[in-house]
């Protein structure tokens, strides 16, 4: 059998040396991975793993997981502050005093020449838990501009909006475990395997034990949908047609839980009266979707013994996307499906911590989902932080559309933009460049130097990455998972938190407010605010997270008295009748009229541009740019564009085409697939100066996010393919 | 050792509590019986010898695909080159797809692919250096970068693309079947790492829960006969008629609606345009093969109408010999073979480490060819040593020695270089006609080379005249009657060798048909010269000639396709490297093609 030679020949296989491995949650998206990364002997970062007893990837991890400790060493980090008077003229290398001096009296230059909130802040959801509260009490508490918000307006906005109207309260009621226990999953506009391979992956095992069916609305034939049941090849942006036809289906065939209605909910007869014009017929004109198809669906969703809905970005991202989340609340509402095992409404989120700046970073209220508008929790956090509650405005400020478009008028004069990168993630790239071009002082707060939105900052400030910090994050099942400092940041790079303590001191100059220095004993302050409320932590700590793996919130003081450990998983919200965030504890059905209110394709511009993530990338490919492990899968833009289209036009396979939309035109490079119909061509959003020089991103009257997904656009055949490729490369740094 | 966790999960664990005797193909799956030496010798990894926990240790293993459920996440790839420290330009493990269909019935079927260590591993028996070893322990096929040259002709000969010839390193390296997390129990990272439940592994033939087939062939997945991989398949869904390679390669895999089974078959995906691109015909990594192939031919050819007409006592031979143009031939001869043999060796990834080239002279035609040639060129070097110096001692005995020596080489080195080309993963290479082109090239140039150099020493007799010129027009009769069979095998009848032929008259449509032309011109200039005696027309039979060999063989080694698994549309995309590296996409970090070295 030994062919070759008679002796074995030595076997050589790669040991990296790790004699250390340093616990993390995962910083990419929000499903929550642990991960270990590990150290060798001169305590580098050379290997990362999934933790084998971790509830949520039980030792998977997905590529750019597999990949993240080469983070640390990634090309372009900022090694120390830099300061310069315009944005076009040469960066100098400056102080950590100097430039958060200037920080400090350009904030406040500019709030009293223009009023407090001329000055906004914008940040992420990709920030620890404790640097956003930091932030959150730094903004609302001492600074007092009311144009404070984060990145999540692109992405989860519309979920926490549509939670919010529906329930009373953010916040998702569901968990993973609910695969396990469901009897009919529907994924609204969410890729799985793409977008959240490690929930897929759950989603996978679970389905291969029960077999229950798996029903998939998506434009685009992803994987997800090929492997479906039942695919529903939607007309983009008519969702909530989609979701009414269901409703009359079931309240037409009595399918609906009159027991759960009667118990749990407000509204019932206006939802009624709404969803009775959504007769199956009308609505496949409009959604695309044989009437039968729409009877079969409702009708398999209703009879499952259990039955739960996620989503992701097809439904947020959209005009309608508060409505489409409402739409599936009123679904899960009318069926019973909310709170019990395997019946839930699961928006699968973002960003890493997506769900800490929601729950704590202030930005679209009060920490612990509380609100500006209500008195009482304006003088309950100003009592907590020793602020005069009057300090704090009466209603929320703008949201980060709304800033970019008050910047583009005028009224913003100064940013304070931190670890999010507008110049790639806005729509309409063109209109954003003359925001930022126009501003008095940009201060750009990020782990990368790099980042595009830089060219146009004063201040450019270095921070940490990931796992330089120490903190926690929350993830999309509300498990809030510890993040441990495993390299110091390079150079003179700082922590966020380092960074935020510093510029409160600033602004706190007699100490009223205390900003305490360590993450843990941040997060034990942020357990004692969040006592009662819907998300309490307090039975929480750092040590107790670590050691768990993770753990999903509610988890209170209360229960730690009561010797109750913390459960691994499967915890849900709305577990019993009428405790829904509403103060009567009902939650509310809402009717949804339909207005097409979408730019539709047309004679000048015929085809749906339709935008999306690939599974090798991370949002504004900041990070994944720069692995090559990551990058190689998609070292370019591309569209997706139908054969038949492709033909039509005269486009080869691999050829570079232009793009062009009523805002711009863009280059990519053509692979005809059968994946997309001939109307319509799919372009991943990662790219620098690609998707978002076309994206037309109408708001949502709500959520106020972007609908990146419906834009109309014609497509060119390039003749010089030799400078399109130029071109091409040019706008590609990596 | 490799350091298991004390929670390691259930799926990372090895479970093959039985199995079977015999492999489908005959094979005992046990690798060496109770008792036999291999089990005596250590297993080292990384120096440590290993003490034998696995119980399954000396039986074949293979990888488990599960084709209906692979999602195209990666994970597999990047556990790998986790593990392995693998640069992005290198990857032990890839996923293609192919896809089919219209919207929205559409399909899309990824296959994720590493080294299947096959029952007959055409690498281990291909590489000349004996880097390779099919191991008493799982079965697995190691292969050694630190013995290994960087020929890269394992990576021509084995059909799932696993060996990684690394263009900066230049050195192959391949998947290692994680043989240090076998040996602990666990499974290889890829599997371990694997998020849409498809890839398993196991004692060769072991069905895994849960699944119910073990099939041996998928669309897209190369023919088994060639090499009886170890892999077994999972594809219980419905496929389309037609799935298409999204690479840039000309094939797609059509379905047989009797057997269910796909077979390649030509997918014409840039139109019939037919163009030029000198730049792709003479740019390539192999040009180093284009000038050692004819030169080697073209001195082995001289040689033999030497060596050969002087024994037989060919007039105008011996006239040639007793020539003024004689000894500068011979010398030039000698030059030329250095330089081809300068180019073989300087394109191999590790030049100095050429003397390795003979190691697997039992099993490899490349260490034969190299043998043979290189005895061709001793022997080619002692004759011109003693014609040079015909009264150096003992030259009378030693001059026939060497012409031996060197007729010998020439014939078992020239049938090796054939064979070494003759390919099943290659069907553009495996036909006689690649034996008749050597043939052609070396009969033809070897005597347009005694042809110019008795012209230029005004030896040129009317005899040598034709007798040079009829074979230069038997050559290319030889050469012609070949390329007109090969056509006819080959075109037409599916495979990806119908693939090369779209390509040869679309992409290199121009310079195929100035070969063509030039064959055919070159032709009538020696049955010109066969008819009126007009050695003139040598001078431009020298070009036509010379032309027609270049570009045809440049031809023989661009329009290869290998009988290969189906890359993604950029990565393991042939068409997307060749872009990268034209347009400087390849100097950019993190892109996963390096630019080319040679």
């Amino acid at each position: 059998m030994l062919f070759g030679r008679s002796k074995k020949n030595p076997i050589k296989i790669a040991d990296k040396g790790i004699v250390e491995w340093k616990y993390a949650a995962c910083g990419y998206c929000s499903t929550g991975c642990s991960i270990e990364v590990g150290l060798n002997a001169e305590g580098k970062p050379v290997s990362s793993r999934g933790v084998a007893d971790a509830d949520v990837n039980r030792g998977k991890l997905c590529l750019k997981g597999i990949f993240e400790h080469e983070l640390f060493t990634s090309a372009g980090r900022g090694l120390q502050p830099l300061m310069r008077d315009k944005w076009h003229d040469a960066w100098q290398p400056s102080t950590w005093d100097a430039t958060l001096d200037k920080l400090h009296d350009e904030i406040r230059r500019i709030q009293a020449e223009h009023g407090p909130d001329s000055f906004a802040i914008i940040s992420t959801g990709q920030m620890l838990t404790e640097e956003f509260y930091t932030l959150g009490k730094l903004t609302r508490g001492l600074i007092g501009t009311n144009n404070y918000d984060g990145n999540t307006t692109l992405c989860m906005s519309s979920a926490v909006s549509g939670y919010k109207r529906s329930f009373g309260s953010d916040g998702p009621p569901g968990c993973y475990e609910d695969f396990e226990h469901t009897g009919c999953l529907i994924a609204w506009g969410s890729n799985l395997p793409e977008q959240h391979p490690i929930i897929y992956w759950r989603m996978k095992e679970a389905q291969e034990k029960t077999g229950f069916p798996l029903i998939v609305v998506d434009p685009r034939v992803t994987m997800l949908a090929q492997n479906a049941h039942i695919h529903l090849a939607i007309t983009p942006g008519t969702d909530v047609v989609l979701m009414n036809a269901m409703m009359h289906v079931i309240f037409k065939e009595n399918l609906h839980d009159q027991r759960y209605i009667n118990a749990n909910t407000n509204g019932i007869e206006a939802l009624r009266a709404e969803v009775e014009k959504y007769d199956p017929v009308t609505a496949s004109k409009i959604c695309g979707i044989d009437e039968d198809t729409i009877r079969v669906v409702a009708r398999t969703f209703a009879k499952a013994s259990a039955a739960m809905q996620i989503w992701t970005m097809g439904i947020n991202q959209s005009t309608h996307g508060s409505d489409g989340v409402v739409g599936i609340n009123n679904l899960a509402l009318i069926t019973g499906n909310i709170g019990k095992p395997g019946g839930t409404s699961l928006s699968i989120t973002g960003q890493c911590n997506a769900m800490g700046t929601r729950e704590w970073s202030s930005c679209s209220g009060l920490p612990g989902f509380r609100y500006l508008e209500y008195p009482e929790h304006r003088e309950e956090v100003g009592k907590f932080w020793n602020v005069d509650p009057e300090f704090f405005p009466k209603k929320r400020g703008m949201l980060q559309t709304d800033i970019y478009q008050a910047m583009e008028a005028g009224q913003i004069k100064g940013l304070w933009l931190i670890a999010t990168n507008p110049m790639s993630s806005l729509p309409n790239t063109a209109r954003i460049r003359k925001a930022m071009e126009q501003l008095e002082f940009c201060c750009v707060q990020d782990c990368y130097q790099d980042t595009e939105s830089a060219q146009y900052a004063h201040v450019y400030l270095p921070a940490g990455t990931w796992a330089e910090k120490d903190g926690v994050m929350t993830n999309t099942e509300r498990r809030i998972n510890r993040i441990t400092p495993i390299t110091p940041p390079p150079g003179e790079a700082k922590p966020d938190l380092w960074v935020f303590n510093r510029v409160a001191e600033r602004f706190n100059k007699d100490g009223r407010v205390t900003f305490p220095e360590r993450a843990g004993d941040i997060f034990l302050e942020m357990g004692q605010l969040s006592k009662g409320r819907l998300a309490d932590i307090s039975g929480m700590n750092h040590e107790l997270i670590e050691k768990s793996r993770g753990i999903q919130w509610p988890y209170t003081a209360d229960q730690v008295e009561r010797g109750e450990a913390p459960p691994k998983g499967g915890k849900r919200l709305y577990t019993v009748d009428g405790v829904f965030s509403y103060p009567d504890g009902r939650a509310k059905l809402i009717p949804l009229p339909f207005i097409d209110n979408n730019e539709v394709p047309d004679e000048k511009f015929p085809v749906w541009l339709n935008t999306g993530r690939l599974i090798e990338h991370w949002h504004g490919r900041t990070k994944t740019g720069k692995i090559g492990n990551n990058n190689k899968y998609s070292p370019i833009p591309f569209i997706e564009i139908n054969p038949d289209l492709a033909l039509e036009l005269g486009i080869q396979r691999g050829e570079y085409v232009r793009m062009v939309s009523r805002r711009g035109d863009a280059v990519a490079m053509a692979m005809p697939t059968q994946r997309v119909p001939k109307n319509m061509v799919f372009l991943p959003f990662h790219f620098h100066d690609c998707a978002n020089r076309l994206t037309l991103g109408l708001l949502d009257p709500h959520s106020r996010q972007p609908a990146y997904k419906q834009s109309a656009i014609r497509i060119e055949r390039i003749a010089d393919q030799v400078a399109a490729a130029k071109l091409s490369m040019e706008m590609r740094k990596f | 050792m490799f350091q298991v966790r004390p929670n390691e999960p259930d799926y990372a664990l090895l479970k093959d509590p039985s199995s079977q005797t015999l492999n489908r193909y005959g094979k005992s799956i046990e690798t060496a019986p109770e008792g036999d030496a291999l089990r005596a010798q250590n297993f080292v990894i990384n120096g440590e010898a290993c003490a034998q926990q696995n119980p399954n240790r000396y039986k074949q293993h293979g990888f488990y695909f599960n084709a209906d459920n692979c999602i195209a996440c990666h994970a597999c790839e990047a556990a790998c080159s986790e593990k392995n420290d693998n640069p992005a330009h290198i990857a032990f493990r890839s996923v293609g797809f192919v896809e089919g269909g219209t919207y929205p019935n559409y399909q899309r079927l990824n296959i994720s692919m590493a080294c299947n260590h096959c029952d007959d591993p055409v690498c281990l028996k291909g590489c000349p250096t004996r880097a390779y070893t099919k191991f008493a322990e799982y079965g697995a096929v190691l292969q050694d970068p630190d013995i290994c040259f960087g020929c890269g002709y394992c990576t021509w000969v084995c059909p799932y693309n696993a060996p990684q010839l690394d263009p900066v390193k230049g050195q192959v390296s391949k998947c290692n079947m994680c043989v240090d997390r076998l040996e602990v129990g666990l499974k290889p990272a890829c599997v371990s790492a694997c998020l849409g439940k498809a890839l398993d592994f196991g004692v060769i033939e072991n069905i895994p829960e849960g699944r119910s087939q073990a099939k041996t062939v998928i669309p897209g997945f190369p023919s088994p006969d060639i090499t009886h991989p170890n892999i077994r398949f999972q594809q219980t869904r419905a496929t389309q008629r037609d799935m298409v390679r999204v690479d840039s390669t000309p094939v797609k895999y059509h379905k047989d609606d009797g057997s269910g089974t796909f077979t390649p078959v030509l997918d014409p995906k840039h139109d019939f345009q037919r163009e030029w691109n000198w730049a792709k015909l003479l740019g390539s990594h192999e040009n180093a093969h284009i000038v050692f192939t004819l030169a080697a031919q073209t001195a082995m050819g001289a040689f033999l109408l030497l060596s050969v007409g002087a024994w037989l006592g060919l007039e105008s031979i011996v006239a040639f010999i007793g020539s003024a143009a004689y000894l500068p031939a011979v010398v030039a001869l000698i030059a030329l073979m250095s330089f081809g043999l300068f180019k073989l060796n300087m394109h191999l990834g590790k030049p100095m480490r050429f003397y390795r080239g003979f190691n697997n002279w039992r099993l490899s035609p490349v260490s034969r060819e190299i043998a043979g040639v290189s005895l061709f060129f001793g022997g080619l070097a002692g004759y011109g040593f003693f014609s040079v110096f015909p009264s150096f001692p003992f030259a009378e005995l030693l001059k026939p020695a060497a012409t031996v020596a060197g007729l010998l080489g020439l014939s078992f080195g020239g049938y090796y270089m054939i064979k070494l080309y003759r390919i099943p993963a290659r069907p553009f290479w495996n036909h006689w006609q690649t034996g008749a082109s050597f043939i052609a090239a070396g009969l033809g140039l070897g005597a347009l080379f005694l042809a110019l150099f008795a012209a230029g020493f005004n030896s040129l007799t009317p005899e040598l005249t034709q007798m040079l010129a009829s074979l230069i027009m038997f050559a290319l009769l030889l050469e012609g009657v070949g390329l007109l069979a090969h056509a006819r095998d080959l075109r037409g009848q599916g495979e990806e060798g119908d693939a090369s032929f779209y390509e040869q008259t679309t992409t290199f449509g121009n310079p195929y048909w100035l070969r063509n032309g030039l064959l055919g011109l070159s032709l009538t200039l020696a049955l010109g010269i066969v008819a009126t005696g007009n050695s003139m027309l040598f001078a431009p039979m020298a070009l036509t000639l010379l032309a027609t060999a270049i570009i045809g063989r440049a031809l023989f080694y661009v329009l290869v396709i290998p009988t290969t698994m189906p890359g993604a549309f950029f990565w393991r995309n042939k068409g997307f490297v060749e872009h990268a590296r034209e347009t400087g996409l390849a100097n950019m970090p993190q892109l996963g093609v390096v630019p080319d070295r040679h």
